[in-house]
């Protein structure tokens, strides 16, 4: 069984050598014990960071690219294009009042949002966003993706409940139900690719692309998951046209209506790097990761693919997937409740289910292009 | 399949009869998921299609105020008509100020020094009510007044907002063109903007101070026009 799984996937046979932070402080652990601490301080800084950065960088986008969808400029004041618009937002969120509502279980209330930021700095974590920079490559990345996902769930339905109003609880509990619900069929995609490469670690799902994205070179399965998993995760990320938790044309605001101020900033934060990392995922699993796009053969096409940096390749995917993101966003009309479970339970997991088992198959049969070895 | 209409039916839920509408297919061969995707391909061809720069339609106002252009049905302040002259076409028949809603328009007229017969003599426009419905423009006979797009009627004091359209007080361009180059100085008057009888409907306000020195002959040839006290807008 597993020298099948081994000769058609090649997760060995990758040029690319991966070196994340955690090896380079393991490996710095028995001489230089501060040097190895100073790594993962360095490590933390940068998530912290990149939550904040890319949260201003997101918002700024999804601004942008709704206004041209409907033929506006979006921001176009505050430094050149508005450049510096989300950055004057986020200070004035700052400075707002830090409004409790009164009954509310103000511990619990305060935790909410920092469940949910928790859940997403930990799948920061273990994003391969280039051979060389990676925090730390988990054996069962797939599986932890899946498992801290779930906590951003706690965060809202803590959010939802101790906020002690009757439509945060029922904004909290429709957006549970739905997020839980697509969990199931993300999941279900997400291992047809762990089937084909053999391995649930992130980094070694990338290598097992060397010869080709999986979107493609597992005919069918391949790209039907892949449409499984955007279809799933953005109901799982509460993006039209699933967005009936927090819907801001019909409802309040779901979960989050008793939240102002920093906490509210921080669930805002949480949603649109939980874009940023869904979008990263399908650029992992589905479209090679940081891997650069190489046609078999072709030497001299693949030498000048070669001379853009993995991370280049990796943010640019990420990229792309988080423009079809946003265009769905003003494309889609909305789903209703029972058209969303229906969709999930009897359309997409039985689809999940069956593509799964015929994945199996094709792997057991070795039925898949550019076999490696 | 296309032209069909939607149906009403009754179906059992829960035990219960409930109405129901019953939807046709979506027009197309194939089955459902595919027409679906199609069509939600067909959408976002549509909306791609939007996300380009030259679709754009905003307009950044101060900074391209020497280029806007505003669309030519853009109301926005009302204006006499001047022919080539620079005579304006209105007779004072006051059908504008019959039709304006709420009374934004007054039209003073006096007996013509030459003619004899009835002649503009102020044509007020309060700016302040004005809701720039047109009425005026579509009630006029003669094609005197005209809406124009110069929007940027800010001022720091509300009494400039009441304007007097017309620049002389005399018959219109269709009388004048007719009578002698001699007579004609004599059929007009001079008339400022806001020299008129009525600066805030003939309130005087004590703090401020008046805007305009009273214009000298004003009072002259119309008896209306120069005393603040005998007005047609006091009655209101």
């Amino acid at each position: 069984m597993t020298e099948i799984a081994h000769a058609g996937i090649g997760k060995a046979a990758s040029s690319y050598a991966v070196w994340t932070v955690a090896d380079r402080a393991g490996g710095l652990l028995e001489q230089h014990a501060w040097l190895s601490a100073g790594y993962i301080v360095v490590a933390m800084a940068a998530i912290l960071g990149m939550i904040a950065v890319l949260g201003v960088v997101l918002i700024y986008l999804e601004r942008k690219v709704s206004a041209h969808f409907q033929c506006r400029l979006g921001p176009m004041r505050v430094g050149p294009h508005g450049i510096f618009q989300t950055v004057a937002d986020t200070l004035k969120l700052f400075l707002k009042e830090d409004t409790v509502p009164v009954g509310a279980d103000s511990l619990l209330h305060l935790l909410a949002p920092f469940l949910s930021v928790a859940a997403v700095a930990l799948i920061l974590c273990v994003l391969p966003y280039s051979p060389n920079l990676q925090i730390a490559d988990v054996n069962i990345g797939v599986l932890f993706v899946g498992a801290v996902s779930g906590l951003g769930v706690m965060g809202i339905l803590v959010g939802g409940w101790s906020s002690n109003s009757k439509w945060s609880l029922i904004g909290a509990m429709r957006g549970a139900a739905q997020i839980v619900s697509y969990e199931v069929s993300a999941t279900l995609a997400l291992l047809v690719v762990v089937l084909l490469s053999g391995t649930l670690s992130l980094s070694g799902i990338v290598q097992s692309q060397e010869a080709g994205w999986w979107i493609w070179r597992a005919p069918g399965v391949g790209l039907l998951a892949f449409v499984m998993f955007i279809i799933s995760s953005s109901a799982e990320i509460n993006r039209t046209p699933f967005d009936i938790a927090e819907g801001e044309s019909e409802l309040a605001a779901g979960f989050h209506t008793e939240y102002s101020g920093l906490r509210f900033a921080f669930f805002f934060l949480a949603e649109f790097i939980n874009m940023f990392i869904v979008s990263a995922l399908a650029a992992t699993l589905f479209l090679g990761g940081w891997m650069p796009f190489h046609i078999g053969g072709l030497e001299g096409f693949n030498g000048v693919m070669d001379l853009v940096p993995p991370g280049a390749w990796f943010f640019a995917k990420t990229a792309a997937m988080i423009f079809l993101f946003m265009w769905f966003r003003w494309t889609f009309p909305r789903l209703r409740i029972d058209q969303l479970m229906r969709l999930e339970w009897k359309v997409l997991l039985p689809v999940g289910l069956v593509n799964l088992v015929v994945t199996a198959a094709m792997v057991l049969l070795g039925l898949y292009f550019f076999p490696v070895g | 399949m296309t032209g069909e209409k939607p149906k009403r039916s009754v179906r059992i839920l829960g035990g219960r009869e409930v109405p129901v509408i019953v939807m046709p297919r979506l027009p197309g061969k194939g089955p459902h998921v595919a027409r679906s995707a199609i069509s939600l391909l067909k959408g976002m061809r549509l909306t791609g299609s939007y996300f380009r720069p030259s679709k754009v339609v905003t307009r950044q106002y101060p900074e391209n105020r020497k280029t806007l252009k505003l669309p030519e049905r853009f109301r926005a302040r009302l204006k006499l008509i001047d022919d080539a002259g620079g005579h304006h076409k209105c007779t004072g028949c006051k059908l504008c100020q019959k039709a304006c809603p709420n009374d934004s328009i007054r039209v003073l007229t006096r007996k013509g020094p030459v003619t004899q017969k009835n002649e503009l003599d102020r044509y007020i426009w309060r700016q302040d009510s004005c809701i720039v419905c047109n009425a005026c423009v579509q009630a006029c006979p003669f094609g005197a007044l005209e809406m124009t797009g110069d929007f940027e009627s800010a001022v720091y004091d509300r009494r400039l907002l009441i304007h007097t359209l017309n620049r002389y007080a005399g018959p219109p361009a269709s009388v004048l063109d007719q009578a002698a180059e001699a007579e004609r100085e004599k059929m007009m008057e001079p008339r400022d903007a806001y020299g008129g009888p009525t600066p805030m409907n003939g309130q005087a306000m004590p703090e401020v101070p008046p805007l305009l020195a009273a214009p000298p002959g004003d009072g002259e040839g119309a008896p209306s026009a120069g005393k603040p006290d005998n007005k047609e807008g006091a009655d209101s």
